[in-house]
């Protein structure tokens, strides 16, 4: 059980995807204007990476070592249509407003990563955890960065006024490379607090 | 025997096997959802036909008995020309196409029976940028249409800050996306023509 939770600390904030390994830019730069649709696409791609992990993870044993790229890809992209479909039958207004997003989380490599990094080497059910816990660290930061450029932006959290109307709004937070300011300073916050603990532990032990 | 996961037989037969079972999945998974999927399509263009007349309507069952009671559906030249009464006046609408920034734009465009005024604008599918040139879809946005009076033409989508009269035949354009912004101009611009000749306005 404590592998289990040691791989939410570490997916969700030791070695967290964007933040850490910083991967998944591309989606973080596109859809973080809008606290609404970073929300509906987080959680697709924490459900293609769950589910493509398990079934990666479940069927490893017979994957031919030369074709596991391309079975990998093929797994993802079966989760990701088929999200895609459920989207635009039962919740056609959404499946609009993200419009081409939802195919290309496809190309999200948190998806791949997993997939081939834990997904490859694991049983299915720790695969799907890992998976799941990845897309939570990846959601996690994805709404801390719409949070702000939605508010500095527009003026709105998830589309209710929240600032008065006499405030200035920051145009350059509604483009894509406000992004990079914002994931800039969070990966700069984040980062100083994990080594400063990492310096804090390393030198406590050194007094033992 | 033990299977050899190398050989280029294995490879090819589980390239094979694997691809066949996840697009019979899809395919089916395709099939049992393209009915709703179509009632879907056909109620977007109901609502947006519907929000482009400015006649109102509570919920998606009463705007199809709504658009099937108030509005009269006739073809002229390849187009579908709509017409109702709204508040004692014929509205005209038409279904346009045109193409965005990144795609196919397609939407609804109603005016009055001289076409001298919008009456309103709304669309049906669009891949603009989320957040960006998707704002399009925006009730702020289609709302500077209303009523907007059409000058040599077209409504000019301006990226400057324009005054809120209703005469100038100008509406603001959308931050950050300047050419969905104009692909919109350009679009309503490429229709007002096609809806005098329907109607027979000069």
């Amino acid at each position: 059980m404590s592998n289990f939770k040691k791989i939410l600390k570490n997916n969700f904030w030791l070695e967290n995807p964007v933040i850490v390994q910083i991967l998944g830019i591309c989606s973080t730069l596109a859809v973080t204007n809008n606290l609404k649709n970073t929300l509906i696409m987080t959680i697709g791609v924490t459900l293609v990476t769950a589910l493509s992990n398990f079934t990666i993870s479940a069927m490893r044993n017979l994957i031919p070592r030369k074709v596991r790229m391309i079975t990998q890809v093929l797994v993802i992209s079966f989760y990701v249509i088929m999200v895609d479909i459920v989207l635009r039958a039962y919740v056609p207004d959404v499946s609009k407003a993200l419009g081409p997003y939802v195919g290309l989380i496809i190309t999200n490599c948190i998806i791949m990563g997993r997939a081939e990094a834990f997904a490859q080497g694991n049983k299915p059910l720790i695969s799907f955890w890992d998976g799941f816990t990845a897309g939570l660290g990846y959601m996690f930061v994805l709404v801390v960065v719409a949070f702000f450029r939605e508010l500095l932006g527009f003026g709105t959290i998830l589309g209710f006024q929240v600032v008065p109307n006499s405030f200035p709004k920051w145009t350059v937070m509604v483009m894509p490379p406000s992004a990079f300011f914002v994931l800039a300073s969070l990966i700069w916050i984040i980062r100083g607090m994990q080594i400063k603990k990492d310096v804090s532990q390393s030198s406590g032990g050194e007094k033992k | 025997m033990r299977f050899d996961r190398d050989s280029k037989f294995y490879t090819v037969t589980f390239t094979f096997i694997v691809s066949f079972v996840f697009l019979i999945v899809l395919s089916g998974l395709n099939a049992m959802t393209s009915q709703q999927v179509k009632k879907n399509q056909e109620l977007f263009m109901v609502r947006a036909v519907l929000n482009a007349m400015g006649i109102p309507y509570e919920n998606d069952e009463e705007a199809i008995n709504v658009f099937k009671s108030k509005i009269t559906v006739e073809m002229k030249d390849s187009y579908s020309l709509f017409s109702s009464e709204v508040d004692g006046e014929t509205v005209y609408a038409i279904l346009f196409n045109g193409s965005g920034l990144w795609g196919n734009i397609s939407g609804v465009l109603a005016v009055d029976s001289n076409v001298s005024r919008i009456v309103g604008i709304d669309f049906i599918s669009q891949s603009e940028t989320p957040g960006l040139g998707g704002r399009i879809e925006e009730s702020w946005f289609k709302e500077q249409f209303r009523n907007e009076a059409i000058v040599n033409d077209k409504i000019v989508v301006s990226t400057a800050k324009v005054s809120d009269s209703k005469d100038d035949g100008l509406v603001d354009a959308i931050t950050g996306a300047t050419l969905t912004s104009k692909s919109i101009e350009k679009i309503i611009a490429t229709y007002i023509p096609v809806l005098k000749s329907l109607l027979g306005v000069n």
